[in-house]
């Protein structure tokens, strides 16, 4: 067995108490001694810093890059940026999945165009050499210079409508940074990831800033050199302290991600085909036979699987959850058991209100106990609005089916609006 | 994570090994979790109680208590009837973080007060956790 490993900030995590537990192989915080729900609302609210180092980045260089990338990634990189469809340009990043031949789902990716025949490729804690390997095998040639840099790259989130005003006190040029500033683009550079423009602090230190995340709320991923990083990290919890950010863990990033809608990969994506989920914008429309309009590693066996099981999105009525563990099951009104639980949380920012969802980020005076809510995947497809019931053989717990859980996300709100 | 020199005990108290408290007044007993409990759970969402009128048994399944991380089940630590159930908690759960001593869960009338007895001392619950 491999060994654990730290984020090197590992020490801050420690000395901040926080509950530590296993994620990836890296020993990495839950919750601090705020607790998890007061993490959770500070990114409704304002804003709080996640350590996410442990994710890995890796880097493509050559004249093949590219080729390689359309060719391993679900995601057209010809075609998917913006309304109009335009290709991935320098600046700019997309999501999308790396398939094996069989069509399940490796893992997940944001690709960066950092420059011509330049790219960076940010995956999940304990991925890097897996999808440096599959890239590297998926090379016809030695025009791609693949640098698996793991732990080697220093990475943190700011997420939260405050999280522009806060990173304006540690820049040196905020107006620039933030202008033209889309979701799903990026400015700056660090080490070894030149994306053609310059991001500093005020300190000198190079920075990456990339408008992303997985809260499904307005705020940035920052990548530096790994040296860098605790200044980094320290730098913003000093600035925030006007807008009372917190450090957060991987208990709120789970909560804030599932009432996003958001796929975690290895649980509500994984080792079976990539098919009948939420998330149908991470693969390319079909032609009227079938096949998908890009081709991509994975997508004949992927078109020619017969996968009949439909991930969904839910939520409870209460916060009241029923874990993801394996014994547990979804059943239908009847009892009938339909298929298993993926993902269970409570989203502690929103409530029912007469029924109907509602989140205390349009009403601060809103008193929401939080919803369970997370991912199924069951046997045969369920509509909107209908119930399923979650079961541990002793509990049932009714949750809906529904294509949207959180309202009032402020991920892509207008850059103008969250500069202040 | 609270160290232990960091966790709240109450004197007079007596626990379990399920990391619950019991305290008798008159002849009914309270019972609640303790502050490691409360601590090792993170926040708790939700807390779902027994009926009034119910007759368990020690270590029967009374409820079940939701925190942020997961389900925990709430074992009876003595025999006896549910003669209350904390209500304060259907819209505060949270107050059992706050306060773990004073939040209390249910409130039992023992078919055999002599069980309290054999419920872990502090000093006992003490070295329960050192480990």
């Amino acid at each position: 067995m491999e060994t654990t490993k730290k984020t090197v900030l590992h020490d801050f995590h420690c000395q901040e108490g926080a509950h530590m537990a296993l994620f990836g192989n890296y020993d990495m915080p839950l919750w601090y001694k705020t607790g998890a729900k007061a993490e959770h609302l500070v990114v409704i609210g304002t804003a709080g810093i996640f350590d996410t180092s442990h994710m890995a980045v890796i880097t493509l260089k050559g004249s093949g890059a590219r080729a390689l990338l359309q060719h391993c990634l679900t995601k057209d990189m010809d075609s998917c940026i913006g309304m109009s469809k335009g290709p991935l340009v320098q600046g700019r990043c997309v999501y999308g999945l790396f398939l094996d031949a069989d069509g399940f789902v490796i893992d997940d990716a944001i690709v960066y165009h950092l420059g011509d025949e330049s790219f960076m490729v940010v995956v999940n804690a304990g991925m890097g050499g897996v999808i440096a390997k599959h890239l590297g095998e998926q090379c016809q040639d030695q025009s791609v210079e693949i640098v698996d840099r793991t732990d080697l790259v220093g990475k943190m989130d700011i997420q939260g409508p405050d999280s522009a005003k806060v990173l304006a006190k540690i820049v040196k040029d905020p107006q620039q940074l933030f202008t033209k500033m889309m979701y799903f683009s990026f400015k700056g550079g660090f080490a070894g990831c030149s994306g053609g423009t310059t991001v500093q602090l005020l300190d000198g230190t190079d920075v990456m800033v990339s408008r992303t995340g997985y809260t499904g709320e307005f705020g940035f991923e920052l990548f530096c050199d790994v040296k860098h990083l605790c200044s980094l990290w320290n730098q913003l919890l000093e600035a925030g302290k006007d807008f009372s950010v917190i450090p957060c863990g991987l208990a709120s990033r789970d909560s804030l991600r599932a009432g996003a809608v958001l796929p975690l990969s290895h649980q509500d994506i994984g080792g079976w085909p990539f098919a009948n989920t939420p998330w149908g914008f991470a693969v390319p429309e079909k032609d009227g036979n079938g096949n998908y309009k890009k081709e991509f590693y994975g997508a004949k066996a992927l078109a020619a699987s017969n996968w009949q099981k439909h991930t969904l999105a839910f939520a409870g009525f209460d916060p009241r959850k029923i874990g993801a563990e394996e014994a547990n099951y979804v059943t239908d009104v009847n009892g009938e058991k339909i298929g298993k639980i993926l993902t269970c949380t409570t989203d502690m920012a929103i409530g029912r209100v007469d029924g109907e969802i509602k989140s205390i980020a349009g009403d601060k005076e809103l008193k929401l106990k939080g919803l369970c809510c997370g991912f199924v995947l069951l046997d045969r497809n369920v509509k909107q609005g209908e119930v399923v019931f979650l079961s541990d053989g002793k509990r049932k717990i009714k949750v809906e089916i529904r294509a949207d859980i959180r309202p009032l996300r402020t991920a892509r709100s207008a850059m103008g609006t969250m500069v202040g | 994570m609270k160290e232990l020199s960091e966790l709240i005990f109450v004197e007079g108290l007596r626990y379990t090994d399920d990391h619950e408290w019991v305290t008798a007044s008159g002849d009914t007993v309270k019972v609640g979790i303790t502050d490691y409990a409360q601590d090792q759970m993170g926040d708790i969402v939700f807390v779902e109680g027994p009926e009034v009128g119910d007759e368990l048994k020690k270590g029967d399944e009374f409820g079940t208590i939701e925190s942020v991380k997961a389900v925990s089940e709430l074992y009876l630590p003595i025999s006896g009837e549910i003669v209350a159930v904390n209500e304060d908690l259907d819209d505060a759960p949270e107050a059992v973080n706050e306060d773990p001593y004073k939040n209390w869960l249910v409130e039992i009338k023992p078919s055999d007060p002599s069980e309290l007895e054999g419920l872990l001392t502090l000093e006992a619950y003490k070295e329960l956790l050192k480990g």
